[in-house]
């Protein structure tokens, strides 16, 4: 006679999508006391079916829906698709306007990255002040982005060919102003949560994606370079000005939450490198190539990939002689991260608490992995 | 320096698997397409897998042909070393379209090969968890990335 045998009391709690820390998604977790044994996302809370509105609208109009596809991060999101739709028409794009590009494209990045770390900051529950600050810091950027492209969110400001406007009157001088006072915001952040030892305790050794699992379940991104790989797509295909700007590929191989939110962290000091010396070295000369709006764009297909703040954005663009695209794939950064994190119950010991935690060191946008 | 490693990838890709694709055309600096026979497609990602390194599974989705009664599946993969890219593509029928599932060599193809499976209808054999992963589970107006998709909603 065998012994009965003994199971674990599996309880599945469902998570989201009203919970504060979730987002728009639903979190089913199989969960054995405290552990969580498994984790299954349910997305498809937002999804707008992008890629069929693109179909039924002419290329240029495509710029407003795509801009959709994150909104904290509408520049990385939309100089992929108007980088493929450039290839498509065979347009040329004069310098100044693509460091233009690099600057609003840097100041996105810079603008998803501290929502990124407030949310980091929120989720951990100690700090509730720092989500207040990164939000008041981001307005600095904000009036940036107004100034320059007469938007604080989706801006529209990128066309094939060039950038909608030029900078205006004193626009160096004030971008110089902000990366300074950013800086110095920094060292703050730096000290109140990367140093903080009760940070330190929620986020040092949760949640371990080792960089042969990183790269096995094609994590991409801050998740990926936390791992300690580095792939990032402005070092091997640069596209706009990132040839002439100087900058590091940061890694950081703890491979933990905490990896993850110093990789984000010295992102951002990058960034602030890029926008200075954008504002200090930009090239004169015109914005953008003439181009008649509606042109049809010549049979064939254009794959390009461009670094958003969440990772690796792939435009798939197939034309086919006429003023609408035929296709549009997109693949998204975060779906490709969501799939890491549904995985990491199996990699990892993950409690019930660190889930927020854990999340949102991934840092999923779901209207980017919902189209 | 960089065009001679891609042309060798190209060499690679025709020396090891020339009889199981129809075709492999370098598309830009660091970008391939390689066109693979029907029957083929399993065998073909395995030895871009374990051969020739392309280890981390980007994406996968369908492009529908409508005048020539076709779709088409593509998968993107890429290569943590070289950085290139891939693009597998595959001719499926359009009355049937059957596939065997690529969970098998890439397991992050699983979320792709769901969206797939309900934008274009296309079967994925041995895919371990089948289920719409967009659209809501009582879907049933269709599959809404075919060209013929009219898009009346659900009846």
């Amino acid at each position: 006679m065998s012994e009965p045998e003994i199971k674990p009391e599996i309880m599945r709690i469902s998570w989201g999508p009203q919970h504060p820390m979730s987002g728009q998604t639903r979190i089913l977790l199989d969960t054995d006391g405290e552990k969580v044994h498994r984790i299954i996302a349910d997305l498809g809370f937002t999804h707008r079916g992008i890629e069929k509105i693109l179909e039924n609208r002419s290329l240029i109009g495509g710029i407003v829906p795509i801009d959709r596809m994150a909104m904290v991060d509408t520049s990385n999101i939309s100089i992929g698709y108007v980088t493929a739709a450039e290839k498509a028409y065979g347009l040329e794009v004069p310098e100044r306007a693509n460091w233009i590009r690099s600057l609003v494209c840097e100041m996105g990045r810079i603008n998803s990255h501290l929502y990124a770390f407030g949310l980091q900051a929120e989720s951990t529950g100690y700090f509730p002040a720092v989500f207040l600050w990164t939000t008041v810091d981001r307005e600095v950027l904000l009036d940036l982005f107004e100034e320059l492209t007469g938007a604080r969110w989706s801006y529209n400001f990128f066309l094939p060919g060039g950038v909608y406007k030029d900078l205006p009157e004193g626009f160096k001088e004030k971008v110089i102003e902000a990366v300074h006072y950013l800086r110095n915001r920094f060292q703050n952040y730096w000290t109140a949560m990367i140093e903080n030892p009760m940070f330190e305790m929620r986020c040092n050794n949760v949640a371990v994606l080792k960089p042969e699992d990183a790269i096995r379940l094609g994590a991409t991104g801050p998740s990926l370079r936390g791992s300690g790989v580095d792939i990032d797509i402005r070092k091997i295909e640069p596209y706009a000005a990132y040839a002439d700007l100087d900058f590091d590929v940061i890694t950081e191989d703890a491979c933990d939450v905490m990896a993850r939110t110093k990789v984000r962290f010295h992102e951002i000091g990058q960034s602030l490198n890029m926008m200075e010396q954008i504002a200090k070295e930009i090239p004169e000369g015109p914005i953008k190539t003439r181009f008649t709006p509606f042109m049809r764009a010549p049979e064939g297909e254009h794959y390009i990939r461009v670094e958003t703040s969440r990772g690796e954005l792939g435009i798939h663009l197939f034309t086919n002689g006429t003023t609408n695209p035929y296709r549009v794939k997109i693949n998204p950064p975060s779906l490709r991260n969501m799939y890491v994190f549904e995985r990491l119950a199996e990699l990892d010991e993950i409690m019930v608490a660190d889930i927020p935690v854990v999340i949102n060191s991934i840092d999923p946008w779901y209207l980017d992995s919902d189209r | 320096m960089l065009k001679t490693s891609i042309s060798n990838l190209v060499k690679s890709v025709e020396d090891i698997i020339s009889d199981e694709i129809e075709s492999v055309e370098i598309k830009d600096e660091k970008y391939v397409s390689i066109t693979v026979k029907y029957d083929y497609l399993l065998h073909v990602a395995e030895t871009l897998k374990n051969n020739l390194g392309f280890t981390i599974p980007v994406a996968c989705g369908g492009i529908d042909y409508l005048d020539e009664d076709k779709m088409q599946m593509i998968y993107y993969i890429s290569n943590p070393k070289s950085r290139f890219i891939i693009t597998l593509r595959v001719d499926i029928p359009r009355n049937s379209p059957q596939l065997p599932s690529l969970t098998q060599v890439w397991e992050a193809m699983s979320f792709h090969e769901r969206e797939a499976h309900e934008m274009f209808g296309v079967e994925f054999k041995d895919h371990p968890n089948m289920v719409p992963l967009l659209l809501p589970p009582s879907w049933k107006g269709g599959y809404p990335l075919r060209k013929d998709f009219k898009g009346e909603g659900i009846k």
